[in-house]
């Protein structure tokens, strides 16, 4: 039932044609309007490649953008590493250090 | 579409940009049943229609260059037909138009099989919220799938097919409402006694 009231609905709404008088009556509206400006067949083609182009040259740019963000998240997250690294070493030197000076004070006093 | 009707498509839309006339003569010829079709079954009035219908070409050979290919061609006149013909709505909206002028204002010549009930559909159809009608003309007069329906009425997919089903029915309601209860036992009336 519902196949056919879809079917029913194509045929009740087929297209139906204004006829040539409708085409005509375009082309006149248009005829009286200021001229627009024509672009020649050549020139045309020439268009569509310069959108093709532009929005290649676009895709481009923003590939190149998305690899310089990732490259510069990526040395951020190195420096990172890095002064973990730095801030590692930095303690461990300081935890030595700290336990030498406890054996020689331990010593010092031991000696007096 | 095969190669060769895309190619000539392609072929005319170049030469309309380039200003022959004849050229885009042929672009309205080969899109004015749609266009005028559509705007026609939104605004249920003859005129009018042709009027909004003319525009739209008009709008067309001015933005003729932005136009990128044939398939986007028929999306832009969809799309401008049908926007231009809500905003109509919205600014002058209509009296409920009556089943029988409704109906009868798309009379088609070709109609062989039971118009009676073809005219109650579009009547009917023409008591429908603007953008439901829509829905409903680009889904069943265009063909086209719920996808391209989004696309063209800027909604979402759900929206569509929400709109789709709601419209289908209320159809189905309506028609049974009309029908002579004694001529059809499911309340379809006509459409029972077709099939």
């Amino acid at each position: 039932m519902s196949n056919e009231l879809n079917d029913r609905l194509r045929a009740a709404l087929r297209p139906v044609d204004p006829g040539e008088s409708f085409t005509q009556g375009v082309l006149a509206r248009i005829a009286s309007e200021p001229s627009r400006e024509t672009v020649s067949p050549h020139r045309a083609v020439r268009m569509r490649g310069l959108r093709w182009l532009s929005g290649a040259l676009l895709a481009v740019v923003a590939t190149g953008f998305l690899v310089a963000h990732q490259w510069r998240a990526q040395h951020a997250q190195q420096g990172q590493e890095a002064r973990r690294q730095v801030l590692e070493a930095l303690r461990l030197t300081s935890e030595k250090l700290d336990l030498a000076y406890r054996v020689v004070k331990d010593k010092e006093r031991s000696g007096a | 579409m095969n190669g060769t009707e895309t190619d000539t498509s392609e072929d005319l839309l170049t030469r309309a940009l380039a200003g022959e006339a004849a050229a885009f003569g042929m672009l309205v010829r080969t899109h004015q049943r749609s266009v005028y079709s559509l705007a026609l079954r939104m605004l249920s009035d003859r005129h009018e229609a042709e009027d909004l219908a003319q525009e739209v070409f008009l709008g067309l050979h001015r933005n003729l260059s932005s136009v990128e290919s044939p398939a986007h061609l028929a999306f832009w006149l969809r799309k401008v037909t049908l926007n231009r013909a809500i905003d109509r709505l919205r600014r002058e909206p209509r009296q409920t138009v009556s089943l029988e002028d409704a109906g009868s204002l798309v009379c088609d010549a070709t109609e062989q099989r039971d118009p009676l009930l073809q005219r109650r559909l579009r009547a009917l159809l023409a008591q429908l919220p603007p953008a439901a009608r829509a829905v409903m003309l680009l889904r069943y007069q265009e063909d086209l799938n719920p996808n391209e329906i989004a696309r063209t009425l800027n909604m979402s997919i759900n929206t569509v097919k929400s709109h789709l089903k709601r419209s289908l029915a209320t159809l189905r309601e309506r028609i049974g409402d009309d029908a002579d209860p004694g001529r059809s036992k499911t309340g379809l009336g006509c459409l029972d006694e077709a099939g």
